[in-house]
């Protein structure tokens, strides 16, 4: 016998011994309904019985969905489904065996639409100007729109409601409500002036809506290429407001309304939480930035606990960096954190936003110093110092939520240069500095994403496409296209900014997202975000 | 028809007067304190033209207003030339506020100050810049 006869005869009995060749594990369908007969852009979403992960799919032109090979183990799995005006009629759930499983999912129309319309939808529903409209975006931060919708209240009795909700702290949702220690001050003709409004546009003079309502259209082409993960979080109260990933592919998170700093195995949906020490114990818990430094540990901005928090990645333990006492009032609180070029001068960026201010911490003496940044603008604008980067030399370039510009701290003598946006009002909310020295940042107010080259001091902005959208992050992958999300319209944007094009990929539940993090390590990238107040983290990932 | 260089002046500050009053903002809503900006105790704001040694405008020039007492503002003139910038603190001298003009391929050959600051009323400030 010839060698090759050895060999062939070799593999089969390899083969034999192997047993049949494992076809992978499936779940295909088509999704259908009488109105529409085959549904392209249904999202179909799995959850396997006691599992803490839903994976969901999009159907194509034909209404044929699949799930892809070796992503669903055999057991039960319940079926939902995400098509505005539309419910599941079933199948509710599916047993999974050993081999592929084809499923005919049928719709029908909702009895219910109000139930379905995102943040964005309802702002395109109400009647009222762009001004009247302007300070709703300001709900999004805790709660949807259906609340404020579906309420009953006139003017009167809106004014006190929305007095006590501005003496929420920030990290507050609906699972978690937090006061504030240090009473806001708060304008009493722009409440009334509100009040008058959320009158106008909820069922406090009749049984439904003097109004349409509005839906935005079903993904479509290249929006249904994606595959979209939730890992649910143990508890409803888990809100991750920034999520990134390490170098192994762990995913960790920022919780905003509980003091801890989580971690997600991504393979298994399991959890660890690390408990950060609690030094204030009358005052609302939660972090909200999570940035790591060059050596890869991760710092948090400790809200109203106050301070910086460094968490050693190889020794799994924090490090604080308390407020001194005559700093540390009662109306004190951290939002943001850069340390990413700390190792440069032992200094790292934070920020005070009661007093809208720039804060520097020394890592060497534990010593803070304020910076105001504003100090020589006029007074009557807001200002508020929140997204930040840092140069190769530890500048500090931020983002003027409260206002309409990117601001430079000199590292070297603490000056400040404020570059207002080409758009005015646009409050830039968070951002990230690539390695050509661009910041690129979202235009919160003003629906656009931008960009700020720090070498030409030039800027750049892009409409995002669908309006009511209030982008809150950006972040620029290895490819050059950019990701955003937000609170409203449960959608992630993916855009192209030399061509102009643009993906929206719908998300199977409500989802308000904060920061948005890409993995450049996988190909196509993997995109990742938290749902603040869904109690999950979201991983999507596009098929091209 | 040219415009007489005698009415470049008057010109250039009602040209800039309306690109100001066009560019006005409406106060607006602030956030989660439901409150609202106002201008009503800043300085005095600027606004003006960069032009070349020939009087055209000159686009994308890098405007700097910086008060001795510190910090700077960073804005670009637009398609007509035309600057503007916010009023800073009402404690900061409007003399004390040096602006400046930049550009590659260019040399800021004069700053020009029209006028002394008088209360509210916006001042104007033009650049010349010379290629180089």
């Amino acid at each position: 016998m010839k060698l090759a006869h050895w060999l062939i005869a070799a593999a089969f009995l390899i083969a034999l011994i192997q047993g049949p060749p494992c076809r992978a594990q499936t779940l295909a369908g088509s999704v259908t309904s009488s109105e529409e007969g085959a549904m392209e852009g249904v999202l179909v979403s799995a959850q396997k019985d006691g599992s803490p992960i839903t994976i969901t799919v999009v159907s194509d032109t034909s209404g044929h969905f699949r799930f892809p090979d070796g992503r669903l183990s055999a057991g039960h799995y319940a079926l939902r489904i995400r098509a505005t005006g539309y419910e599941l009629a079933g199948p509710q759930g599916i047993d999974l065996g050993a081999t592929s499983a084809d499923v005919a999912i049928k719709l029908r129309k909702t009895a219910d639409l109000a139930a379905q319309l995102t943040n964005t939808e309802w702002f395109m529903s109400m009647p009222g100007t762009a001004e009247q409209k302007r300070p709703l975006i300001e709900c999004m931060s805790c709660h949807t729109f259906e609340r404020i919708v579906r309420s009953t209240y006139d003017a009167d009795a809106f004014v006190p409601v929305l007095k006590r909700m501005a003496q929420y702290a920030n990290n507050s949702t609906s699972a978690r409500v937090q006061s504030r220690v240090a009473a806001r001050a708060v304008n009493d003709d722009a409440v009334h002036k509100l009040a008058a409004y959320l009158a106008t546009i909820n069922l406090s003079s009749g049984k439904t809506w003097n109004y349409q309502l509005q839906v935005l259209p079903r993904p479509k082409g290249r929006a249904t290429h994606v595959v979209i993960t939730e890992f649910e979080m143990p508890r409803k109260t888990i809100a991750p407001h920034d999520v990134r990933t390490d170098r192994d592919g762990n995913v960790w998170y920022s919780d905003f309304v509980e003091n801890f700093l989580g971690e997600l195995d991504p393979k298994t949906g399991a959890l660890k939480e690390y408990p950060i020490p609690v030094s204030k114990p009358a005052f609302p818990v939660g972090t909200l930035d999570l940035e790591a430094d060059a050596d890869g540990n991760l710092w948090l901005a400790l809200m109203f606990q106050t301070g910086l928090a460094r968490f050693d990645m190889a020794t799994k333990t924090f490090r604080i960096f308390p407020l001194p006492g005559d700093l540390n009032d009662d109306a004190m609180q951290q939002s943001m954190v850069m340390a990413g070029a700390a190792g440069v001068d032992g200094k790292v960026w934070t920020n005070d936003v009661a007093r809208q201010s720039i804060m520097r911490l020394d890592l060497k003496t534990g010593a803070y110093e304020r910076i105001d940044p504003f100090a020589f603008l006029g007074k009557g604008h807001m200002h508020a110092p929140y997204g930040m980067a840092a140069d190769k030399q530890n500048n500090l370039y931020f983002m003027d939520f409260g206002g309409e510009a990117v601001g430079r701290v000199d590292a070297k003598n603490g000056a400040p240069t404020i570059f207002p946006t080409p758009t005015e009002k646009s409050r830039p909310r968070r951002t990230m500095l690539d390695d050509q020295g661009r910041l690129w940042f979202a235009e919160f107010a003003a629906n656009k994403l931008a960009m700020f080259d720090i070498k030409t001091e030039a800027f750049k902005e892009w409409d995002v496409p669908t309006p009511h959208t209030y982008p809150y992050d950006v972040f620029r992958d290895k490819n050059g296209e950019l990701w955003s999300g937000g609170m409203a319209s449960d959608r992630v944007l993916r855009f192209d900014p030399q061509s102009g094009k643009s993906i929206e990929y719908l998300l199977p539940r409500p989802t308000n997202i904060r920061r948005v993090f890409v993995d450049n390590s996988t190909n196509p990238v993997t995109f990742w975000a938290g749902n603040n107040h869904g109690a999950e983290i979201l991983r999507l990932e596009p098929l091209d | 028809m040219a415009l007489d260089r005698r009415w470049l002046p008057v010109a250039s500050f009602a040209a800039a007067a309306v690109a100001v009053l066009a560019a006005a903002q409406p106060v607006r809503a602030g956030g989660v304190n439901f409150g609202e900006d106002s201008d009503a105790n800043d300085g005095p704001s600027y606004f003006g033209f960069v032009r070349d040694g020939d009087g055209s405008p000159v686009s994308g020039a890098r405007v700097t207003a910086a008060p001795q007492a510190g910090g700077s503002l960073v804005t670009r003139s637009n398609s007509m030339g035309v600057y503007k910038i916010p009023g800073f603190a009402k404690e900061i001298d409007p003399k004390t506020v040096g602006i400046s003009c930049t550009k590659d391929g260019y040399t800021q050959a004069n700053v020009l100050r029209r006028g002394q600051a008088d209360g509210k009323d916006p001042i104007e400030v033009d650049c010349t810049l010379q290629k180089q």
